[in-house]
């Protein structure tokens, strides 16, 4: 997880410096993104299950959360069931598209909230330096101490199980590193002179912040974010695996992993499913996440 | 270069306070504590109060806090409510069980990540490097746990050539038995940091070779190996950086495989106490883990220092 | 092969069969002796004779390295096992004053460590939970003890002579005896030797059939046989028997499967059938466990203050279906004892799937179509004796829409139900829920007094619900002054069937407690208890 912490910030300040070459930054990346087939593939993949996956209350068959006692682990085909049925009688193939959107949820959403939270802060904390510059890295550092894994756990476990403390304990866990990186991109990005130049020339902060930073960055932290979003994926899974993610009758994948593990002795196609499912997405995130990199140019 | 260790060090003071006061947050938000766990639903009142005052359980949450920090500090860690049992021995033990899986696993894996980032590196563009990576991603990819209980499923129950749940006979492992024990375990664990490590080497090592200094090299004469030799040396602050927190990660991050393994070590001694609200095996156990981390970290960044002075924040 | 060397191969084989036949011989002295089981619990139950991890604790590290002053019988599994002599060979009830009983203890019995038992060392004991004062006070175990009703007065023992105690009750208690059952008794010598429980804890010295041996938190514990035991009928057959802490249901099949050990509590339901095919035996029994929505009579807007409503769910559960469910490890319940349990009484309601007498029943409280029974549910993710409870209320949510019920739930873990359990049910822990589903101990009449009572509502007992009923109370006082067994035995009937024609809990499946072991283990009988008794198990 704590990967990119370390290494992020070298290739994010480079990509500032090729940035400053001008607009044909962003058409030549655009270029190599689409002719990188693979990546093309993949992002392809990915955007149909994404798509597949919100369009769940049109194309699932049954009733995720409806079950019947004697039509438990049925094998692919039974009784209108594509996929088989789960340890309860419930449609696996409407719980994997429904479990898939409550998966997905719990991958973007604490990314998106610790961009917002943690690139908020950290640029707060880079552009104005000084005595709030400390108090955040500080008590970021405070965070960084602890194992990510065992910080979800930690606050889950205190918490209680459910969607909203899952999302709540993973963006807390994802805050640190993105305050790290955007801390010290902005306190680079401040330093470079046309920054004090459009400082001298009277533009307001917001603005050059807005203007000059985020169009730079944007791109690292996308590459960062994507990959975050793959190890979001599994963290929540883990977390409903040991009971402390989402509960039940809600479907997610990594839930359904855990409920169909005593699955695996009588009807083992059907126990490995939400395992592929897991694997397959985040395994999309992370191509898409290399292939943006090597489009950017971004050298890590 | 002292002044710089020293510095660091002190550094990891006021760090440990902020963890120790967030572990200490974190557990006082809890509904109910270790008294609710303990004593049976249908205990009288009188009962319930007697443990809390017992162990302390019933002062003002700053008092406690102190009272336990005082504790710690002063190498105290306390009893364990639930077992009776001193703490620091089962933590310690706890955590020479992790110990006994996190480095054969950070081992196989950074070894492995290494072998085979510098490989697809090497071949890179070709479907070789492609194939290697795909090893990597799929290392990071995969949910590990899930492998884990595969791997039993397989190799335990059906092929039944290996123990499918606990270590084994006690003791420092030095033998066949305690082996047999480790492998299932050992390979699910070293999945993620193998994965994070190729790719890490392999980015590190295709971008170092682009840079103009390696041409230069190759344009003098250098060959082969002692240019693998620069480039080593190039990669490894950064892959270092890497590797020690992932090993951070084995050591905190374990508790998934323990889970599935039955293995008795810090990650489901601090599962257990999450669940019984044991406060003290469980903030003891977060910040050895948490200073654990930290003496990485602070080792990381002087190794990082000696190979490449100019990583000196 | 044939051989051409006849005198040469005669004398091969020979040798080899010889050589096969010592190895034979060898190996069953050295399988026989050892039998290892894997339990539920999450970490070994603590040895000091106060063992915590409830009732499985019990009956791993109670019964086996300790007795009681009143034991039970654990030799049938054709009847529910009750209560016989223990370290007491005798007890008495005052003609006089009811609330004093005495015990005469069994002569002869010494502690694994030699030190005489007599009516000092059961005093020391009792202090050790009873008294805060004295040296040897264990917290834990105080209150693991005293979470037990025991009605003791206070200063509710002393020593009448050497071989005698006498009990003095806070009211007359007919079942008082029941009560006594899990208290243990230990070596006061070997305390005094240790210093502290946290090192006697570590070579504990009791009067059981097995002394504890090898300690190892959190991984293994053994038991040893003790050749000593004052019963001689129950000395163990087995060397050793080695238990393990195995809380992933998983695990334990994978262990068994696999051949690292040799018995597994609580086998998960799914794989019942293969463990069957694969030549384990599985084997269940009733056990007075009950798997029951605890309803909430207390809460103004509770849909189960009505007497029709509660009624309505007991007639809306498809027992049947949920038993299919569990592959057979569970059983209908339709009372708190097993139906054709001698206590169960003639109740009017004889409750069975019959969703159109739910709708009746509804109907006449005044719901219908328009308008369905809302109720939430407190249930636990996992817990002692809570069986499977997520799919297990799934089934019972889906089953129950056709009715007319709309239930919902609230899922916590299984601690935080403990702490809801201890509260009132109109309480911010009790989230709301107009109900509970926990699994409650059904073995004696004392069990009835807990739950029911109306004198027992939390937070001062366990009565969750708060349900009062003063016929019922009437009954139970009658009950605990009963004079004589047939008095007894007919009030205890007619409160039976007031808890089931007054429902106040959704009486669901009993436990049958299922165990899987190989086809090596002897020898087992598994009784009608919570506990189990392994001094006549052996291992082929």
């Amino acid at each position: 997880m704590s990967l990119q912490d370390a290494i992020a910030v070298r290739p994010v300040a480079e990509a500032l410096q090729r940035a400053q070459a001008g607009k044909s930054y962003w058409s030549r990346v655009r270029e190599r993104l689409l002719a990188d087939r693979i990546t093309m593939a993949v992002m392809a993949l990915l955007a149909s299950i994404i798509v597949i996956v919100l369009a769940a209350p049109l194309i699932a068959t049954h009733d995720p959360t409806v079950g019947s006692v004697f039509a438990r682990l049925k094998s692919p085909g039974y009784q209108g069931h594509w996929l088989g049925t789960d340890e309860v009688g419930r449609d696996l193939w409407s719980r994997i598209l429904y479990g898939g959107r409550l998966s997905l949820l719990c991958g973007v959403a604490p990314v998106a909230f610790a961009l917002l939270a943690g690139g908020s802060l950290g640029l707060l904390a880079g552009y104005r330096g000084g005595i709030i510059n400390s108090l955040i890295m500080r008590s970021m550092d405070v965070l960084y101490a602890f194992p990510s894994i065992l910080l979800a756990i930690a606050i889950c476990g205190m918490l209680g199980a459910g969607l909203v403390n899952t999302i709540l304990a993973l963006t807390v866990t994802f805050i640190p590193p993105i305050v790290r990186i955007s801390e010290t991109v902005t306190a680079q990005v401040r330093s470079f002179e046309f920054v004090e130049a459009a400082q001298a020339s009277g533009a307001k902060p917001l603005s050059i912040i807005r203007f000059h930073i985020l169009n730079n960055v944007l791109g690292p932290i996308l590459v960062y974010a994507t990959s975050l979003i793959s190890i979001s994926i599994i963290l929540a899974a883990g977390l409903s695996f040991l009971g402390l993610g989402i509960t039940p009758p809600d479907a997610e994948w990594g839930l359904m992993l855990n409920n169909l593990r005593q699955a695996i002795w009588v009807n083992p196609l059907v126990a490995a499913l939400p395992g592929a499912m897991i694997f397959i997405t985040s395994m999309c995130f992370n191509l898409v996440s290399d292939g943006l990199r090597s489009a950017m140019d971004v050298r890590i | 270069m002292w002044f710089f260790i020293a510095r660091r060090v002190l550094y990891a003071v006021p760090i440990l306070l902020g963890v120790s006061f967030v572990v200490f947050l974190l557990m006082k938000m809890v509904p109910g504590d270790a008294a609710d766990i303990l004593i049976p639903p249908e205990a009288p009142r009188e009962v319930a109060a007697m443990i809390r005052a017992r162990f302390g359980l019933d002062q003002p949450i700053h008092i406690q806090y102190l009272r336990w920090l005082q504790a710690m500090a002063s190498g105290d860690f306390g009893t364990s409510i639930f077992t009776n049992q001193p703490v620091a021995d089962e933590l310690f033990g706890a955590l020479a069980n992790t110990l006994k899986l996190a480095l054969p696993a950070a081992l196989l894996g950074f070894s492995l990540g290494v072998l085979l980032g510098a490989l697809a590196a090497h071949y890179s563009g070709t479907w070789l490097d492609k194939l290697f990576s795909a090893f990597a991603i799929t290392g990071v990819s995969l949910p590990h746990y899930w492998v884990g209980m595969v791997l039993v499923a397989i190799f335990a129950v059906v092929l039944n050539v290996l123990p499918g749940q606990g270590m084994g006979p006690e003791g420092f492992p030095s033998t066949w038995e305690h082996a047999r024990h480790l492998i299932l375990p050992v390979i699910t664990l070293s999945l993620i940091p193998m994965g994070v490590v190729s790719r890490l080497v392999r980015a590190n090592v295709l971008e170092i070779r682009s840079m103009e200094f390696i041409s230069a090299l190759a344009a003098k004469g250098l060959m082969g190996r002692r240019v693998l030799l620069h480039i080593l040396k190039n990669a490894a602050p950064s892959a270092l950086a890497l590797m020690g927190l992932q090993f951070g990660y084995l050591l905190g991050g374990s508790i998934l495989v323990e889970t599935v393994f039955n293995w008795p070590g810090s990650g489901s001694l601090m599962n257990l106490a999450i669940f019984r609200r044991d406060i003290p095996v469980l903030s003891a156990t977060i910040l050895v883990l948490a200073a654990i981390f930290v003496a990485i970290n602070i080792l990381i960044d002087v190794l990082q220092a000696l190979i490449d002075p100019r990583i000196r924040r | 092969m044939i051989c051409r060397d006849w005198t040469g191969c005669r004398l091969a084989g020979l040798t080899t069969v010889a050589w096969l036949g010592a190895i034979a011989a060898a190996i069953p002295s050295i399988a026989q002796g050892t039998l290892r089981i894997a339990m539920t619990a999450t970490d070994v139950p603590t040895t000091t004779g106060v063992p915590n991890n409830g009732f499985e604790g019990v009956r791993f590290m109670g019964f086996t390295a300790f007795d009681a002053l009143v034991n039970w019988d654990l030799s049938r599994a054709d009847k529910a096992a009750d209560i016989v002599p223990g370290l007491a060979e005798s007890w008495q009830q005052d003609a006089g004053d009811r609330k004093k009983w005495t015990f005469k203890l069994r002569s002869g019995v010494s502690f694994q460590d030699g030190t005489h038992f007599n009516a000092d060392t059961v005093i020391w004991n009792l202090d050790r939970s009873f008294k805060q004062g004295v040296p040897q006070f264990d917290p834990q175990g105080s209150a693991i003890n005293r979470g037990r009703p025991t009605y003791f007065a206070e200063n509710g023992y002393r020593k009448v002579d050497d071989s005698t105690i006498e009990f003095t009750t806070t009211r007359p208690i007919s079942y008082f005896p029941y009560v006594l059952t899990t208290l243990f008794y230990v070596s006061p010598t070997a305390f005094e030797k240790a210093g502290n429980w946290a090192e006697f804890a570590k070579a504990p010295v009791g009067t059981g059939p097995f002394q504890v041996r090898n300690f190892k938190s959190r991984i293994s514990v053994d038991l040893v046989k003790n050749a000593g035991y004052w019963d001689k009928a129950r000395i163990p057959k087995l060397d050793k028997v080695v238990l393990f802490p195995m809380p992933e249901a998983n695990t334990r099949l994978a262990a068994l499967r696999s051949g690292q050990v040799d018995w597994i509590e609580v086998p998960p339901p799914d794989a019942i059938d293969g463990l069957k095919k694969a030549g384990f035996e599985v084997v269940t029994n009733s056990y007075p466990h009950v798997w029951p929505w605890v309803l909430n009579t207390a809460k103004a807007d509770s849909p189960f203050r009505d007497l029709k409503v509660r009624q309505a769910v007991n007639y809306c559960i498809d027992r049947d279906g949920l038993v299919t469910l569990l592959a057979g490890t569970a059983e209908p319940s339709v009372g708190f004892f097993k139906k054709g349990d001698p206590r169960f009484g003639k109740p009017k309601n004889d409750y069975k799937f019959d969703p159109a007498m739910a709708r009746k029943l509804l109907a006449e409280a005044g719901y219908g179509a328009g308008k369905t029974v809302k109720g939430k549910i407190m249930i636990s993710t996992s817990g002692s004796g809570q069986m499977l409870p997520l799919p297990m209320n799934e089934f019972l949510q889906q089953s129950m829409k056709q009715c007319g019920f709309d239930i919902s739930f609230e899922v916590v873990e299984w601690g935080t139900m403990l702490v809801a359990f201890r509260a009132e049910p109109t309480a911010p822990q009790a989230v709301n829920s107009d109900g509970m589903n926990i699994s409650l101990v059904s073995s004696d009449v004392s069990m009835v007094v807990r739950w029911f009572y109306g004198e027992n509502v939390t937070p001062k007992g366990s009565n969750w619900g708060h349900w009062r009923n003063p016929d019922f109370d009437a009954l139970l006082l009658k009950m605990e002054g009963a004079v004589n067994p047939e008095e007894f035995r007919k009030t205890l009937g007619a409160m039976h069937e007031m808890l089931v024609d007054e429902a106040p809990w959704v009486w669901i499946v009993h436990d049958r407690n299922p165990r899987a072991m190989t086809r090596q283990v002897q020898g087992f009988v598994s009784a009608q208890s919570w506990f189990q008794d392994l001094t006549r198990v052996s291992i082929r």
